[in-house]
């Protein structure tokens, strides 16, 4: 190690600095694009729908398949709704978190 | 002519024609999705290992990017999940490059893009919602299951519970089919403007003209393909970072 080693580094932890701040650009913890809100409150809304029939459909077959109990379309119904509203639970949480990472810049 | 926008996008053998074996009768082939994992991997595992290798004080260029990406998914994890989630890190650094090498490997023409598979993503957030559940039961035991119990009186419990079960098990269909259908999309996109060059330069005349316009849109959409699949490395990484934050600290951070 050569004794002038610390003051090179120094030199190059400045220049690095300078640099950052000349290219400060967007940086990683940015607002999302609208574009990919409204994607990804859909996906929310929509699987949950999805794994709700889903599941509606498996609960009536279960039930005729094993105990013989025609519930169809008890289950699908039920369970139908149910994902509605857990997809609703999942927009509202994905938007509250959203909001949340975006709101320390707005002040 | 045959210009399918979605023929890309077929799983097909790949180097060796014939099954490698069968596994309950079913023919298991070597195909291009194979191909392309294996690649991946190699590339990113050689990415990370040769440019480290030397361990500059002042880095290479090579060096500085894969510190970059370290040091990115490092302050992700800590934004995250504080200071007890980089336990985490070597499984949150792994699917980050998997995901980012496969996105920016699909860019290279005549490559294949395996996030394009649903399996492929179905596959990974599972994993990923597996190690959280794992993570969960064996930090908190039973307790853990106290993430489908909001605070509310009981009788709303009856309606609450089954709804944020149902909220629980969309999280691997969301978490895959967001990264699967932006790398189908951007791809399908690429695929069908291509073909209007090639359609509108093949009609002669003053369509071959205009056949320019098609073409800087394909530059366009190839730029923003890029930020994409940066973006969606970037998300499913923090998502997975979310997602064990709550197997961890359950109700604390709400």
């Amino acid at each position: 190690m050569s004794p002038s080693e610390p003051d090179d580094l120094k030199r190059l932890g400045e220049r690095i600095d300078a640099a950052g701040r000349k290219f400060a650009g967007p940086d990683q913890d940015a607002a999302p694009t609208p574009i990919g809100i409204a994607f990804r409150l859909g996906t929310e809304l929509v699987s949950a729908v999805i794994v709700g029939t889903g599941l509606g459909l498996g609960i009536d077959w279960a039930f005729q398949h094993w105990a013989h109990i025609q519930t169809r379309p008890v289950g699908l119904v039920v369970m139908f709704v149910l994902g509605s509203l857990a997809g609703i639970r999942n927009v509202y949480r994905t938007s509250q978190q959203i909001s949340a990472k975006a709101a320390p810049k707005e002040k | 002519m045959a210009m399918n926008p979605m023929e890309q996008f077929e799983v097909k053998p790949f180097l060796i024609e014939h099954p490698l074996f069968n596994i309950g009768g079913h023919p298991i082939y070597f195909t291009n999705q194979a191909f392309f994992m294996v690649v991946v991997v190699l590339a990113a595992s050689l990415f990370l290992t040769l440019t480290v290798s030397k361990g500059r004080l002042i880095p290479t260029r090579g060096q500085s990017l894969a510190e970059i990406s370290y040091e990115f998914v490092g302050s992700m994890i800590q934004s995250t999940m504080g200071h007890d989630g980089l336990k985490y890190f070597p499984f949150i650094f792994t699917i980050f490059m998997f995901v980012l090498f496969s996105n920016f490997f699909g860019l290279i023409p005549y490559t294949f893009t395996i996030t394009s598979q649903i399996a492929v993503t179905f596959a990974l957030s599972c994993l990923v919602i597996g190690v959280m559940i794992f993570v969960g039961l064996r930090k908190r035991g039973l307790h853990f299951f106290s993430l489908f119990v909001p605070q509310a009186p009981w009788y709303l419990l009856i309606l609450l519970v089954p709804i944020e079960v149902i909220s629980f098990l969309t999280r691997p269909i969301s978490l895959s089919v967001r990264l699967f259908a932006n790398m189908l999309a951007g791809h399908t996109l690429l695929a069908v403007f291509a073909s209007f060059v090639v359609l509108l330069g093949a009609a002669g005349g003053v369509m071959s003209v205009v056949s320019v316009a098609p073409f800087i849109l394909i530059v366009a959409i190839f730029a923003l393909e890029m930020l994409v699949a940066g973006l969606q490395a970037y998300v499913f990484a923090i998502l997975t970072c979310i997602y064990l934050n709550e197997a961890i600290h359950l109700h604390d951070t709400h």
